[in-house]
């Protein structure tokens, strides 16, 4: 008797596990298919040469393609545009953010109105935002030069978009207005989450709104800044629309993902492209790795 | 819920999962037509410019063939050619071919030999433009567009500034556009300068008219040197800038928004554009100059100057799907009357000898002196055919002679670093 139940407490622990296996297979078969194989497939590409369009045998080249990208000028400054992008980008979403949460955190009428207003620029897909920007910065018949010609603050047209940094200061102004919404959200998320309690106990120990802002709601917010940290560094890195719409693929501006698009599929290079395109992917890993460890640490 | 019983559900989700992931990567064959009947089959058809409906049920009726009729722009045209081909998947049955593509397509066996495939009077007919189509002793596309560049301008615009007649000269170009500038044009030339592709075209017909070339017979670059005809030409366009001749917009312009311009009525000249344009251009429904725009000679250095040419072709991907129906959709665009219907619906000037007479003789050929008159000076980019490493070569261009005609480089530090990646590229 003691023996037939031990059977069957055995056979219903495979049975569990296997429905375990069963329930997850579907979503090992779509990692595998969607990610996995396209990934080892891409790296397979990265490490192999140009073949017969280059003047190469087709064939393994190891890590040369890496080293190539590394070297080349070209990628060498798309890699320091993006770096620009994103800091730039990253502090001013972080800044303007918490300004705009801290606003909208308090109620006065016509909130939910300028709630609404606020998240169209996030609604609207990145390259419209780029198409509307552009009617602001063309030189010959953009907002900018037309108000700034008319006010004779210049007496030329001015070229926007035709300078360095300048330029990469335009196009991440386009980008932070399209992702800040989803970034102020984020940080009123987290301001309403920090209880009531905690203002009126500070303010009963003579805190003033500056040092509650700084010793209250910036320590509380810290989990909330380190989401907007990972997403606002991930979305800057694959900034690639605005710049594409408002200067093409200029050298001035242009990034590391308008790079791999330019390598990839208008030379044809997919070795070098790829090669790229895995760099970029190891820091972006870098840096969500990094954001969600400090979240971690914040939360715990 | 027993455990059997949820087996059983698990495993049927399993089965439909691993059912759609195999449809979802299921590919096309690839095969080539069994080379039965083409009846009932369907093409699709990958080319950058607009074709009337009318004329596709036209071909239908007369073959049975179906066509699906796919127009993308040209870049898009191209990077997606690049990658199907690459991956080596179906994406059509007569795809674009610009002169190009020559060197890396068939390079790369991306696409049939025509010469087996369509009949030699027609090729005979096409041999005008053959030779950009043509490597390794084969022709990898039908001409369907005789592009060559050629200038345009305003007639209206030149009599009000009291021009007579089209600049011979790069000199007399200078004067005209003070000129013109005088009389109210803003910017009178159009010109794109942006980092694409139709940015370059204006510098390597500059290059050309002044009198010089882009690589010498051993592609080795001839362009560095500061009396080269390349240098000349890249310092004119930065000159262009700089004196207000093109408008500051031109810097990050492609051709076609160029072109637009012009039929609005904000510039006086197109220095390079196709002749196919002019129908276009003179279209009361397109175009706010109608009837007002000419064609011109491209000036040169003391008469008018070099052009080349840069013809589209239509090609069968080894691919596709259909290849017997893609050779008869071909032969049809080709035939004289429906590559007239074309030139007038679309602007592509026909290929074929026959097409071009009967366009001429019956005084519908727009432009047709001025073009009489282009063709003898119009000749290949590069005498060899396009390598196989134009589209890099291109690629570069685009981002350095950008930089110099934005002030952000010199012409000198473009130029040499555009010559010695192309020198690598040679090597």
């Amino acid at each position: 008797m003691r023996l037939r139940r031990n059977r069957e407490g055995d056979r219903s622990a495979r049975e569990t596990q296997i429905l375990g296996w069963l329930f997850v297979a579907p979503a090992i078969v779509a990692v595998g298919t969607l990610i996995l194989y396209p990934l080892v497939t891409g790296f397979k590409e990265s490490i192999r040469s140009g073949g017969i369009l280059f003047g190469e045998k087709p064939g393994y080249v190891g890590l040369r393609n890496y080293r190539d990208v590394l070297h080349d000028p070209t990628s060498q400054s798309a890699m320091r545009h993006t770096v620009e992008y994103v800091v730039l980008a990253v502090s001013l979403e972080i800044a303007l953010g918490i300004a705009v949460a801290v606003t909208l955190h308090r109620v006065f009428r016509g909130r939910g109105f300028v709630l609404a207003v606020l998240i169209l620029p996030w609604a609207l897909p990145s390259v419209v935002s780029g198409v509307l920007w552009r009617r602001v910065f063309d030189p010959d018949t953009g907002l900018l030069n037309s108000v700034l010609l008319q006010l004779h603050v210049i007496s030329q047209p001015h070229i926007w978009l035709a300078g360095g940094h300048s330029a990469i200061l335009f196009i991440t102004i386009v980008h932070v207005w399209g992702v800040l919404p989803l970034i102020s959200l984020i940080f009123l998320a987290g301001l309403q989450s920090i209880p009531d309690e905690v203002y009126s106990a500070s303010a009963v120990d003579g805190a003033t709104p500056w040092k509650q802002f700084r010793h209250v709601t910036l320590p509380l917010l810290r989990p909330s800044i380190a989401i907007a940290l990972t997403v606002g560094t991930l979305l800057a890195i694959s900034i690639f629309d605005e710049i594409y719409v408002l200067n093409g693929t200029a050298l001035n501006t242009r990034s590391i993902l308008i790079q791999v698009y330019n390598t990839t599929f208008t030379e044809a290079d997919f070795a070098h492209g790829t090669a790229l395109a895995f760099l970029l992917a190891a820091v972006t890993a870098v840096f969500g790795a990094l954001y969600a460890l400090a979240l971690r640490r914040s939360t715990v | 819920m027993n455990h059997r019983r949820l087996i059983a559900i698990a495993a049927l989700v399993l089965g439909a999962s691993l059912l759609a992931a195999s449809c979802g990567g299921s590919s096309s064959s690839g095969g080539a037509s069994s080379g039965g009947s083409i009846k009932g089959q369907t093409i699709t058809v990958m080319v950058p410019y607009a074709m009337p409906q009318k004329l596709l049920d036209e071909f239908t009726a007369q073959t049975g063939v179906k066509v699906n009729y796919q127009r993308l722009g040209w870049d898009a045209t191209h990077n997606k050619l690049v990658v199907a081909n690459t991956a080596k998947e179906y994406i059509a049955d007569v795809a674009e071919f610009d002169w190009s593509f020559t060197g890396q397509f068939s390079g790369a066996k991306w696409v049939e030999p025509l010469d087996t495939v369509l009949p030699k009077p027609l090729l005979n007919n096409l041999k005008n433009t053959d030779a950009a189509f043509s490597a390794d002793g084969h022709t990898w596309a039908a001409c369907y567009s005789n592009d060559f560049r050629v200038s345009m301008y305003n007639k209206k615009m030149f009599a009000k500034a009291g021009i007579t007649s089209f600049p011979a000269t790069f000199d007399e170009l200078a004067t005209d556009v003070q000129k013109l500038k005088a009389s109210g044009v803003q910017y009178p030339l159009a010109i794109p300068m942006g980092a694409t592709e139709g940015g370059v075209t204006p510098w390597y017909l500059l290059t050309l008219a002044m009198g010089g070339q882009l690589f010498d017979n051993n592609l080795k670059p001839q362009f560095q040197s500061p009396s080269s005809s390349g240098y000349k030409a890249l310092q004119w366009e930065v000159n262009a800038v700089k004196n207000g001749w093109v408008s500051p917009g031109a810097v990050s312009m492609d051709d076609t928004p160029a072109f637009d311009k012009f039929t609005a009525g904000q510039n006086a000249i197109v220095l390079a554009t196709g002749p196919g344009n002019m129908p276009t251009a003179n279209d009361p429904k397109q175009s706010s100059i109608a009837g007002q725009a000419a064609l011109g000679l491209v000036p040169g250095n003391s008469g008018p100057g070099a052009s080349f040419g840069l013809p589209e072709g239509l090609s069968i991907p080894v691919t596709a799907q259909h290849k017997a129906a893609a050779a008869a959709f071909i032969e049809w665009w080709e035939q004289p009357k429906n590559a007239i219907a074309i030139y007038h619906t679309q602007g592509s000037l026909p290929c074929g000898a026959d097409a071009l007479k009967q366009l001429s003789d019956s005084g519908q050929l727009q432009g047709g002196d001025v073009v009489t008159a282009e063709l003898p000076h119009v000749g290949p980019l590069f005498p060899s055919g396009a390598p196989i490493w134009y589209e890099q070569f291109s690629s570069d261009a685009q981002g350095l002679l950008n930089a110099a005609v934005k002030g952000q480089m010199s012409v000198g530090d473009a130029l040499n670093q555009l010559a010695s990646k192309a020198a690598a590229r040679t090597q």
